[in-house]
């Protein structure tokens, strides 16, 4: 299962690789928001469709951004890409706004200064951004980025770059900005403009970017000639797992609070096991009495509302049918945790696809996120069907 | 394992995979591999010099039920969804319904909960859609309270 999903990863790095990482509008969208805008996914305005973009826009851009910024609804903040940056996410909603605005006028609907808030907006994703970033570049900061003179990030180079693009495009435009080091601010030319220098940045970066490109898709960056045939090209290394805090890469090492926090691996010798998320199999931890989660903040003899009622959801296709079971789920969860917010409580009366639980809807909210992962398919999928047998061969 | 499915997948989570890569190309997953649900919370941390703070909810859940937290205290199903800061938690709202020196060790052990690496983005580690293309990865969630 690990392999498909990471051939799942590496066809979607292949996909991308075509993108850049200049802030306009037209790439940030087709880099995260087609995910869900493209098609209309759970609800999100469609691009290019003015009936569902008009009385959104009427709100008012600004609202919009905040919306794209801090998440609406099944939209998660950014688009659920936090290496969005402001501008970035700002330019993929003026671009989304910018493909109705001549729908959205025509119906005279628009609000007076929406249509002088896209035009700019347009120009912005036009390609001639792009270009000016290489221009300024070659104008202003190849003197120095193209060889390395008084010691500056060559252009191109990931080493350098990667670590510094992780911390953020801000940080690099101030620094092309203020200077930095040996770098005079604006790269010594005071006439290039803020718009400028960032689109010189933006350049650097996506220069970076490209040059590492190939590397993405391989979980070994920089790879010598010989290692091009590992094994594993994609499968993650297997062992790690159930880190002590200050090794997960997550925890700051250099925080002496994160010495004092227990070692997962600690908590769950003595758990049943299962072979993926945590490690732990929770049911069975629960059933067992190896834990004994409170079900109320203080009162430690507070006992669950624990209903028994099992639905089948039929599955087309090979897979098994889907079994839904009330119980293990009430022993943790309140009725309101899922009813009505993510199922109407009526049997078959909800929509639910694996893609949409991949992205984190219906079962999804909880299981590849907290509850056991989706790459479980057996514990989700296990009725066998009637007709299994002759299903089967259909569905190789 | 079907093939037909992973073309269905394909076509819908594939779009959301599809430029989310570039996080990938950007941010470098391959590093971190902290217990799967842990959740990071940014929203205001890096911006007021503090570290951003690491929830885990593998410890949580051995002590409570997800209905504590998620029905009785309002925590919605939304990594850095809940808008929390330090008044609401003195206040006893969120983490200091419990982090008050009565059920839990209380808020002047900073360091325990504000532990992550600076600028590590708010998420949900190890989840499906971060697993499948991004170390940011895309976690939609419904709005709930
Ligand atoms: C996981 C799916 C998903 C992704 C990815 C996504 N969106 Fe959305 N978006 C939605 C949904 C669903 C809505 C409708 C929310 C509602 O109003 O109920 C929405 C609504 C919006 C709105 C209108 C908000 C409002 O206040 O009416 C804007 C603007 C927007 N998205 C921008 C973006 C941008 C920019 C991106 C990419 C950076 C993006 N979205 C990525 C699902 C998504
Ligand atoms: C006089 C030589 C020189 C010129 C001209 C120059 N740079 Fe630099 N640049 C440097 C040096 C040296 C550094 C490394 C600074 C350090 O880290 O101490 C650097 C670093 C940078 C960085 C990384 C800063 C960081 O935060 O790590 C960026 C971004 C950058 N330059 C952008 C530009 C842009 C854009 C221009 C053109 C407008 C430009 N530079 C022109 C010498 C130059
Ligand atoms: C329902 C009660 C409750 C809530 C709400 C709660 N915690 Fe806790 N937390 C606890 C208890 C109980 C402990 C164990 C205390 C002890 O060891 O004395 C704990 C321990 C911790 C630990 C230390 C884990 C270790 O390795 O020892 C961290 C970190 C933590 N909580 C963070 C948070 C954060 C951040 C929030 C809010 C987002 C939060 N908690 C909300 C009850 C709670
Ligand atoms: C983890 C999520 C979850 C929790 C918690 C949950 N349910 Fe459900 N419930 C479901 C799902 C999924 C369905 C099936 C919906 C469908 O088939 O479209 C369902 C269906 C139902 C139905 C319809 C049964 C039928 O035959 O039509 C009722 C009634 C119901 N739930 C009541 C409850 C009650 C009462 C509780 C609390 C004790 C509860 N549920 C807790 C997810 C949940
Ligand atoms: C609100 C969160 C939530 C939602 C939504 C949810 N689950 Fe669960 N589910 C859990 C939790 C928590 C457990 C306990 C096991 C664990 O954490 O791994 C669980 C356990 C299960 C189990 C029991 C496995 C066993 O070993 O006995 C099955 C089967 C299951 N879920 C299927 C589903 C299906 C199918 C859906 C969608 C119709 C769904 N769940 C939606 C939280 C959720
Ligand atoms: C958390 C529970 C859960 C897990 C884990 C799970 N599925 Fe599903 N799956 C479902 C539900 C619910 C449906 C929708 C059934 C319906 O149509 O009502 C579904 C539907 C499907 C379908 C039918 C087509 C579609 O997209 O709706 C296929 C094929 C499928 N799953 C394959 C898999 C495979 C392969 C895995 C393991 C990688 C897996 N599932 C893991 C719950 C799960
Ligand atoms: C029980 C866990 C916990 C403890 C202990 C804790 N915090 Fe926080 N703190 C949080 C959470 C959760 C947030 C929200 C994080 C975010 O969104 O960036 C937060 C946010 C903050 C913020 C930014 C938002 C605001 O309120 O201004 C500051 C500053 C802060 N904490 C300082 C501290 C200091 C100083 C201490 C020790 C006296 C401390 N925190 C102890 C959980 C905790
Ligand atoms: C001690 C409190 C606590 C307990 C117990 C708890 N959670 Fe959470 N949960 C949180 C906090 C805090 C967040 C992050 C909210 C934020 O960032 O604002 C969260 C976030 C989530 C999310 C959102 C992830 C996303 O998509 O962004 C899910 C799903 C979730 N929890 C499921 C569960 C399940 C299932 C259980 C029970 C097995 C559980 N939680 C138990 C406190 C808790």
């Amino acid at each position: 299962m690990r392999t498909r999903i990471a051939l799942i990863a590496a066809l979607a790095a292949g996909l991308a690789s075509g993108g850049a990482y200049a802030a306009d509008g037209k790439t940030v969208f087709g880099s995260t928001c087609v995910a869900c805008h493209g098609s209309g996914i759970a609800g999100a305005p469609k691009l290019g469709d003015a009936a569902a973009w008009g009385p959104r826009i009427k709100t008012g851009i600004p609202a919009l951004y905040n919306s794209a910024l801090n998440g609406k609804a099944a939209m998660p903040a950014r688009g659920g890409n936090p290496s969005l940056s402001d501008a970035d996410v700002k330019a993929a909603v003026d671009y989304m706004v910018g493909s109705v605005a001549g729908g959205v006028r025509q119906q005279g609907a628009a609000a007076p200064a929406k249509p002088a808030e896209v035009r700019p907006a347009e120009k912005k994703s036009a390609p001639a951004t792009a270009a000016d970033g290489r221009s300024v570049y070659h104008g202003t900061c190849s003197g120095c980025h193209t060889d390395g003179k008084e010691g500056s990030p060559v252009l191109g180079d990931r080493t350098f770059w990667i670590p510094r693009i992780k911390a953020g495009k801000d940080a690099l435009y101030a620094s092309a900005n203020k200077g930095k080091g040996k770098m005079p601010p604006r790269g010594g030319n005071n006439a290039l403009s803020e718009a400028d220098l960032k689109a010189a940045v933006d350049y650097m970066v996506l220069q970076a970017i490209q040059s590492s490109q190939t590397a993405a898709a391989v979980p070994a960056p920089a790879a010598p000639a010989a290692e091009a045939n590992t094994f594993n090209r994609l499968l993650r290394a297997a062992g790690k797992r159930n880190l002590p805090p200050a090794d997960d890469g997550i925890h700051d090492a250099a925080n002496d609070g994160t010495h004092l926090l227990q070692p997962p691996a600690q908590a769950f010798t003595v758990f049943p096991k299962s072979t993926a998320g945590n490690g732990v199999n929770w049911v069975e931890s629960l059933s067992q009495k190896k834990i004994a989660p409170r079900y109320d903040r203080k009162d430690p003899a507070a006992a669950p509302v624990v209903m028994d009622l099992n639905i089948v959801r039929e599955v087309k296709g090979s897979m098994p049918d889907v079994v839904y079971p009330h119980k293990q789920h009430t022993e943790w969860l309140d009725c309101s945790n899922c009813h009505p917010a993510i199922f109407i409580p009526q049997k078959g009366a909800n929509q639910i696809s694996m893609a949409s639980i991949i992205l984190g809807q219906k079962c999804g909210v909880c299981h590849g996120k907290v509850a056991f992962p989706v790459s479980e398919c057996r514990l989700c999928h296990s009725k066998k069907k009637e007709t299994a047998v002759s299903q089967a061969g259909t569905g190789k | 394992m079907p093939e037909r499915f992973f073309k269905g997948i394909r076509a819908t989570a594939l779009a959301a995979a599809a430029g989310i890569a570039l996080a990938l190309a950007v941010a470098g997953a391959d590093d971190a591999r902290a217990e799967y649900g842990d959740v990071v919370i940014n929203n205001f941390s890096d911006a007021a010099g503090m570290r951003p703070v690491v929830f885990p909810h593998w410890f949580h859940r051995i002590r409570f039920r997800c209905k504590v937290c998620h029905a009785d205290l309002g925590f919605k199903f939304q990594a850095g969804g809940n808008q929390i800061n330090m008044v609401k938690i003195i206040d006893g709202e969120f983490c200091g319904a419990c982090h008050n020196g009565e059920i839990a060790w209380s808020v002047e052990n900073c360091n325990l909960c504000h532990s992550a690496k600076p600028g590590t983005p708010t998420q949900v580690h190890e989840s499906t859609v971060q697993r499948l293309v991004a170390p940011g990865g895309v976690q939609p969630a419904p709005a709930r309270k």
